[in-house]
């Protein structure tokens, strides 16, 4: 659905996004992760034809969005971190022009749209008098009222309530699942990403370090930490007779299928090894993120994937 | 679907309190023109103006009169405030608050964006002058009980003229919709600023800066042989439609060279916005 092919952008001297490649596949929700000014919405910009890249192709679609903005984005709905809306306009009336800068509204459309962000009851108050979470949701409503086939979503939790963020979710959810949108959302809160998304981006400082399936994060794999008297050989003996698929960072390492804890400590016990520990641990997106952006961040230059 | 969009521009424009305070500036200023026109001295200067010419001044202190004394004081200066005030507005604004980011979201070329912004500006600076004239008139008339008989005096443009009630009242008519005209200027230069990188009120004190100073060196003697450079001078033009005999090839000539500016400014604020980068 979105092909970014070596997108490069600069801020005067500071590279924003450095020989961006990112696949995001249709119907899928992608997470963008990354930490504020890493390059994600610069990207998105990039992706909506308000960023002009200095060098590389965008695509949604198959169109090229600089080529022929008008096809690329015609079935695009997109929000942004801090939704604007004209506050002395009631929501009905703003989604109205919106959606007017494209084609005529669909009264009937509308109405079902509004239905399901549930703004029913204040859809026709002026937008000054809205919530933050309310105004999240109008913009839900403008980004979706062009039937769109792909969601692009810049941190769309950013200052909601916890319940707020909690029905964002839900919808998201939703329209992926019922509609079968293509969803990809930017944000720095890894609970979100973790909850929602089937493929994850990770980016620092505009380079891509890691894109991918949530498989191949390894999170639903069975971690260990295990601590020894000669750990390199352990480390080494242990994969090599396949107890283990590899070793991170600090003595983690991820079990084989079918391997548990038990084998672990019964094979070091048999080679006499002094355990120091040899502890289940719980691996989650954040471990995963930090280590992913150390790596980054002990290697200089270049990009590179996990 | 154009005119959908200029209609909702329209509307976006028309909703805001912020674009009725030109229109009630100048009600209130033609309030305070017609009581400080009460004053004795105020009504003797006038009275002798006429009567040294040998006209006299019950038949031409009328409401066509003092709508024309009204206007020519006031609109360029005090209009050119309200319409560097919104014209200097309809895209910095929008680009401020976030609302351009959210229409460019849209597969709507930027071109077009400006265009139907750049429209809704003409039609607001029309719908002001014309309000100007209208209120002017009307308070005009019912000060004096009636249009009565047209005097203009525009000492810079050499105009010492005196129609009939009918030649007056047709040559006010067409000299607002001259003007109406003519201030577009204005409004595509504040409209101009609007499309550059800045916020809206420095987009406005830049219009009314370039504005200023252009008024002020067409009026400094020394400037007399190169006056035709300035904009002030060929947006007194509509005054030129008061001489007895109008010099309409002089003034054809004003309003292509002020076209002229209105397209360039367009173009050069369409340009810059067209390769301007909009991320949060």
């Amino acid at each position: 659905m979105i092909s970014l092919r070596r997108v490069t952008k600069r801020f005067g001297k500071r590279v924003a996004v450095h020989a961006l490649n990112l696949e995001v596949p249709q119907g899928r929700i992608f997470g963008l992760l990354g930490h504020n000014g890493a390059g994600k919405s610069t990207t998105i910009g990039i992706l909506l034809g308000q960023v002009y890249p200095d060098e590389g192709r965008v695509f949604v679609a198959g169109v090229d969005v600089f080529a022929d903005r008008h096809h690329a984005l015609a079935r695009v709905g997109a929000i942004f971190e801090t939704p604007a809306f004209y506050d002395y306009l009631s929501g009905a009336t703003n989604l109205r022009i919106f959606c007017e800068y494209t084609r005529k509204g669909e009264a009937k459309r509308g109405k079902e749209i509004v239905n399901l962000v549930g703004l029913e009851k204040r859809i026709h108050d002026r937008v000054g008098t809205y919530s933050h979470g309310m105004r999240q949701r109008l913009a839900l409503a403008q980004a979706l009222l062009p039937d769109p086939q792909l969601l692009i979503l810049d941190e769309p939790s950013e200052g909601l309530d916890p319940e707020g963020m909690h029905e964002i979710r839900n919808l998201i959810l939703r329209l992926n699942r019922e509609w079968g949108l293509t969803i990809l959302f930017s944000s720095h809160l890894l609970n979100e990403v973790q909850q929602l998304c089937s493929h994850l981006a990770v980016m620092q400082e505009g380079r891509l370090l890691f894109s991918g399936e949530w498989q191949q994060l390894g999170l639903d794999q069975s971690w260990l930490w295990i601590k020894v008297d000669r750990q390199e050989e352990a480390e080494k003996r242990l994969v090599g007779d396949g107890l283990l698929v590899g070793f991170e960072t600090d003595g983690k390492g991820r079990l084989q299928e079918g391997r548990t804890a038990a084998d672990v400590a019964k094979w070091l016990v048999e080679r006499r090894f002094e355990i120091k520990a040899v502890t289940p641990i719980e691996r989650t997106l954040e471990d995963f993120y930090l280590e992913t952006v150390q790596k980054d961040k002990r290697v200089p230059s270049s990009e590179f994937q996990v | 679907m154009f005119f959908t969009q200029l209609q909702n521009e329209l509307l976006k424009l028309f909703a805001r309190k912020r674009t009725y305070i030109g229109f009630g500036a100048f009600v209130c200023m033609e309030v305070i023109i017609l009581a400080l026109l009460q004053l004795p001295k105020a009504q003797k200067a006038f009275s002798e103006l006429l009567t040294r010419n040998g006209y006299g001044f019950e038949e031409y202190y009328s409401g066509l009169t003092l709508a024309m004394v009204m206007i020519l004081a006031t609109v360029f200066l005090l209009g050119g405030i309200y319409l560097a005030l919104v014209s200097g507005d309809v895209v910095a604004k929008e680009v401020e608050e976030g609302t351009m980011r959210m229409i460019l979201s849209r597969p709507i070329s930027r071109v077009r964006v400006l265009l139907v912004k750049w429209l809704a500006c003409v039609i607001y600076t029309v719908v002001l002058v014309f309000f100007i004239g209208a209120t002017g008139l009307m308070a005009g008339v019912i000060y004096r009980g009636g249009l009565g008989k047209l005097f203009v005096f525009a000492p810079p443009e050499h105009i010492f003229g005196l129609f009939d009630t009918a030649e007056g009242t047709w040559r006010f008519v067409r000299g607002i919709c001259f003007l109406s005209l003519v201030l577009q200027v204005i409004s595509t230069l504040g409209f101009m600023f609007s499309c550059f990188n800045m916020k809206p009120a420095a987009a406005t004190i830049l219009t009314l800066s370039v504005m200023f100073l252009d008024f002020v060196l067409r009026h400094m003697e020394y400037f007399e042989d190169i006056q035709k450079y300035f904009i002030a001078y060929h947006a007194a033009c509509w005054v030129r439609t008061f001489h007895d005999v109008v010099p309409w090839w002089e003034i054809l000539e004003s309003l292509a060279y002020l076209a002229a500016l209105n397209l360039t400014f367009f173009v050069v604020g369409t340009m810059n916005f067209c390769t301007r980068d909009f991320k949060s």
